[in-house]
């Protein structure tokens, strides 16, 4: 089991700034000390995170802390408003999609040079093009960029030499290799450019915060920054990779389940709140990632994330009637009647049929009888009508990410033959309206519905329990006789005879001294090999070498099992 | 970001764990470039274009359309029932509307398996696009479909497997045959005598270029496909006359490759052959997937891509140019050699050789001339290893007369085949019998 290396005292802070609320809890191994909710204040993230430490250290001695894991909403919400800085994207293309399409923010150059996609030159970089763009970018006053070269998980070079002439001028440069092994060009581009956008602003909030946990006399705990992917990076990695901290309220729920509840099985979480169903998957009590990684104003980047698949259906979807039947969501047009909105939601439906007592119930029955009403039929019969539409709309859903998810490409006969498929039976609801959905999905999906007791401050408790993860892509070509792990810029020489098992070895290796770099000592076990593939090359009839691919990645896994004890007050903080 | 104004579905299927042997072009590695350019190029984050897993054909699926002997599994692996099981996902996915167009990029390949299979030639065991062919109309009112075979060999199989077919037009663009494998694809090979014109020959000359290509797909290709009026248009899509193709001659490169496709507009694209998988592959690939969604592909050219090195001669072209009349003539005033008869019965012997597995086919064809219908056909084979065998076939509008007397034939205990396979296309009845 990975460990820390300062663990004198157990005692760990958990903190998720959600949307509305923040929450926050203190765990002393695995026994819940505190926990405290406060109103989020979006101006002020670091006043909502004091609010909390204050009421969770109150009577606590701040030295036995040993470490503090966040997940914000500070990288997100920069880039969903856009107040970020100003980039200047400079991207080497070559052959293939057209590098324009990828264009993203107002600065974004195109430096004629190429790579192929074993990463050998095929076109030097324009060096003329380069100044070009540079002088534009100085003469707009921009001193951030993002340098992405087309294959450079290959290769860095023309990364490399794209960012040398920027580094004078540049306060912020951000290599696209430095920040994902995998190929994918346009969102290799995109990451880079948010990683280069939201520098400053988690730069300025870590010194902020920093003065703040020093106040707390917490100046010897570890920080660490929650990421979509439900595990945590140190926080110096974090400055180094901003970008890697985005959208990391949802892991912060699932790790959080997975904290308090055992999950051996496969299983499907529902967290059902106001306005969304999140959907998430776990097999044989793992969350599953995403193939690819998480996408941000429409934008997809390659940040690793959980799998959660959102839809528009809640306390608060709004019913209406349309030509082909009664439909739910997915808007929402403000709370539901009972709790004093203007228009019927689905929380008045379960309130009419005398399936919850949420609120002021008259007024979800007046509400109702209108709507019904105006349609000519019965409330109660508008109300179940409702209820099977979102009912039907969360299975369609969840069904559909079964079956997305077994029908991923496989790219072997292998795998074709043998593969395992996830088939939940289990379904594991959380969330305000959870028990009211409960027997509704019981009827509707046949699964065995599980309603947990858990804590309000469930997610602070996954935060506070998440640990490190991290991800490595090693590319080796023995025809050449060299190696290269793109994000730990490691590139040496090997020899003909290296194998694909030295090559695991070889990955596991960088990937544990590189965590070690960073504090975290890491098992064998805690390290999984997603990809070990190796393969003759042949020219000419003759065998020249081979070309082996590893990666190897830290999954996502909670350090212990925490029950929530009603003598732990959720204190309201304001 | 890119969005396609056609969907496509791709069936990406590179089979890593299978090679015909270590070092034959037919190897593991062979579309691993092609995948890590679609991963560089993000092809599936385009808005349209979506990745899916093949299928895996089943007996039926492949009893279809091959007479396998002596059985299944003698002469197919599970690498070509995936495979076979892509194209038909490939299919599937068109019929069912889930997407537009779809493009099947499996191996093994397929175009040289003919109807009657004893094993492997020119790298293909079953032949995948016959089985997709057969499986549409099993699956849909769909009859009439197009299949035209752009790999540089050419397409012996397919057109073997479509030969008597007058539903199934069949037309392969490839080098010719006196300068090729597998040797064969001349003009006058025009159809079987009930499909005069059904079956069309292109040989091109070697060095042919995007110019010539393009030049045959719209002054014959595309007049012929209009007046066929198909209900379903495949491509063949072989890759290998590009023009750093290891074993042909060809000048095709990717950016004729996505224009030949623009102009083709194929429902449904299946890979064949194409070696030169790190200098071609991955850009004849990309390029045929944009042009197939729509779009643009203007930015998708070989690195080492000089079309000023692969023009074609004033001679190559001003050739080409006359082909392109014979070929419109190949259908529409098909001139068929008469046709060896016994009794109501149209005669075929012949020969096939098994490259790969060096076995030497000998073969007896009768196909029933039917005033009523499209008759029946008996193909009696055995090969350098096994013996006698009969491949019994009725096709979906056999009369009365035709399916009693093929299914005699078909149940006749006192032949001396040792294995006999019923194809009844009528019934939907696909079987063996096997005899003591």
């Amino acid at each position: 089991m990975q460990s820390t290396q300062n663990s004198k005292h157990g005692m760990r802070i958990g903190i998720d700034i959600g949307g509305t609320h923040s929450d926050g809890v203190l765990i002393d191994g695995t026994r819940l000390v505190a926990a405290a909710k406060a109103r989020t204040r979006h101006d002020d993230l670091l006043a909502s995170i004091n609010l909390l430490l204050t009421h969770l250290l109150a009577g606590q001695n701040a030295n036995w802390v040993q470490c503090i894991n966040l997940s914000s909403t500070l990288t997100t919400n920069a880039i969903i408003t856009g107040l970020v800085a100003p980039v200047g994207v400079l991207v080497s293309g070559g052959p293939g999609i057209a590098v324009e399409n990828y264009r993203i923010g107002s600065q974004f150059h195109h430096i004629p040079g190429s790579l192929s996609h074993v990463g050998e030159e095929t076109s030097p970089i324009d060096m003329d093009a380069l100044d070009a763009a540079l002088a534009t970018c100085q003469a707009d006053g921009i001193n951030h960029f993002a340098v992405i070269g087309k294959f450079s998980p290959r290769n860095p070079e023309h990364e490399l030499q794209m960012a040398e002439p920027a580094r004078p001028t540049a306060q912020v440069l951000c290599c696209g290799h430095q920040l994902s092994g995998r190929l994918n060009l346009g969102r290799r581009i995109n990451s880079t450019y948010f990683n280069a956008a939201v520098w400053d602003i988690a730069r300025s909030f870590a010194a902020a915060l920093k003065d703040s946990l020093h106040a707390f006399g917490l100046q010897h705990a570890e920080m660490n920054i929650l990421k979509a992917d439900g595990g945590t990076l140190p926080l110096a990695r974090a400055l180094e990779a901003p970008v890697q901290s985005i959208l990391s309220g949802p892991a912060a729920s699932v790790m959080g389940v997975l904290a308090t509840m055992p999950l051996q099985e496969d299983v499907v979480l529902l967290d059902i709140g106001g306005t969304t169903t999140d959907i998430a998957l776990f097999a044989g009590g793992q969350p599953l990632l995403e193939r690819e990684g998480i996408a941000i104003a429409g934008r997809p980047t390659l940040v690793r994330a959980l799998r959660v698949a959102s839809i528009g259906i809640g306390g608060d979807s709004y019913i209406h009637v349309e030509a082909d039947g009664v439909h739910c969501g997915p808007e929402r047009l403000g709370p539901c009647m009972a709790a004093g909105g203007d228009a019927p939601a689905l929380m008045d439906a379960f309130n009419v049929l005398g399936r919850a007592k949420f609120g002021d119930v008259a007024l979800s029955e007046k509400g109702m009888a209108t709507l019904a009403a105006q349609q000519g039929i019965d409330a109660k019969e508008l109300a179940q009508s409702a209820l099977s539409a979102a009912a039907t709309a969360i299975e369609t859903a969840l069904r559909g990410l079964i079956d997305e998810v077994n029908s991923k490409p496989v790219y072997t006969i292998h795998e074709i033959l043998e593969e395992r498929r996830i088939e939940p039976r289990q379904l594991v609801l959380i969330g305000g309206p959870a028990e009211v959905f409960q027997p509704l999905l019981q009827e509707k999906t046949d699964m065995e519905t599980l309603c947990p007791q858990l804590a309000s401050v469930t997610n602070a408790i996954g935060a506070a329990l998440c640990r490190s993860t991290s991800a490595l892509v090693l590319h080796a070509d023995t025809s050449r006789g060299w190696l290269y792990a793109p994000t730990l810029e490691v590139s040496k020489r090997i020899d003909r005879n290296f194998t694909l098992e030295d090559a695991v070895t070889e990955a596991k290796d960088l990937l544990k001294t590189d965590m070690a770099e960073a504090g975290i000592k890491l098992a064998d076990a805690d390290m999984q090999v997603t990809q070990a593939d190796s393969f003759n090359m042949v020219e000419r009839g003759y065998t020249m070498g081979k070309n082996i691919r590893v990666s190897v990645q830290v999954k996502p896994a909670v350090l212990g099992s925490t029950k929530p004890s009603s003598a732990v007050e959720v204190v309201h903080a304001k | 970001m890119l969005t396609a104004p056609t969907s496509l579905g791709i069936i990406f299927f590179p089979a890593y764990d299978w090679a015909i042997s270590p070092t034959h072009p037919e190897r593991e590695e062979r579309l691993l470039y092609t995948q890590d350019q679609f991963r560089e190029e993000g092809l599936f984050d385009i808005d349209g274009i979506n990745e899916y897993r093949p299928l895996r054909a089943e007996d039926t699926d492949i009893l279809r359309a091959h007479f396998c002997f002596p059985t299944i599994e003698a002469v197919c692996t599970e690498s070509h029932r995936i495979s076979a099981g892509g194209a038909i996902r490939a299919a599937q996915l068109v019929l069912k509307g889930e997407t537009q167009r779809a493009f099947a990029l499996v191996r093994p390949p397929g175009h040289h398996a003919m109807k009657v299979v004893h094993g492997n030639r020119g790298f293909c065991n079953i032949n995948i696009e016959a089985v997709m062919v057969e499986w549409i109309r099993a699956h849909s009112g769909i009859r009439r479909i197009a299949i035209v075979d752009t790999d540089c060999h050419h397409g012996d199989g397919t057109q073997d497997v479509y030969w008597h077919d007058p539903d199934v037009l069949f037309i392969s663009l490839h080098q010719d045959g006196r300068t090729l494998y597998p040797g064969s694809g001349f003009l006058h090979e025009n159809g079987g005598p009930k499909a005069a014109g059904r079956t069309i020959n292109i040989p091109l000359p070697p060095q042919t270029a995007d110019t010539g290509y393009l030049k045959v797909v719209e002054e014959a290709v595309l007049p012929i496909l209009e007046a066929f009026k198909p209900e379903m248009v495949i491509n063949s899509a072989g890759q290998d006359n590009h023009y750093s193709d290891p074993i042909t001659n060809m000048h095709f490169s990717a950016q004729g490759y996505a224009r030949l496709n623009e102009l083709l507009k194929p429902d449904i694209a299946v890979l064949e052959g194409g070696y030169s998988i790190k200098s071609a592959l991955p850009y004849v690939n990309l390029g045929i997937c944009l042009a197939m969604a729509g779009c643009d592909y203007s930015a998708v050219r070989e690195p080492d891509y000089a079309p000023s090195r692969l023009r074609e001669t004033p001679d190559t072209l001003a050739y080409i140019d006359e082909l392109c009349g014979q070929v419109r003539d190949a259908y529409f005033h098909p001139e068929m050699p008469p046709a060896k008869k016994e009794g109501h019965f149209f005669v075929r012997e012949r020969r096939v050789y098994y490259d790969t597995d060096n076995i030497i086919e000998k073969q007896r064809e009768k196909l029933k001339d039917c005033n009523n219908c499209q008759g029946y056909r008996l193909i009696q084979t055995e090969s350098s290893s096994i013996l006698p065998c009969l491949g019994v076939e009725l096709f979906h509008d056999s009369c009365p007369v035709c399916e009693s007397e093929a299914h005699a034939a078909f149940t006749d205990k006192h032949g001396n085949s040792l294995v006999a396979q019923l194809m009844d296309h009528k019934n939907r009845d696909y079987r063996y019998r096997n005899q003591n």
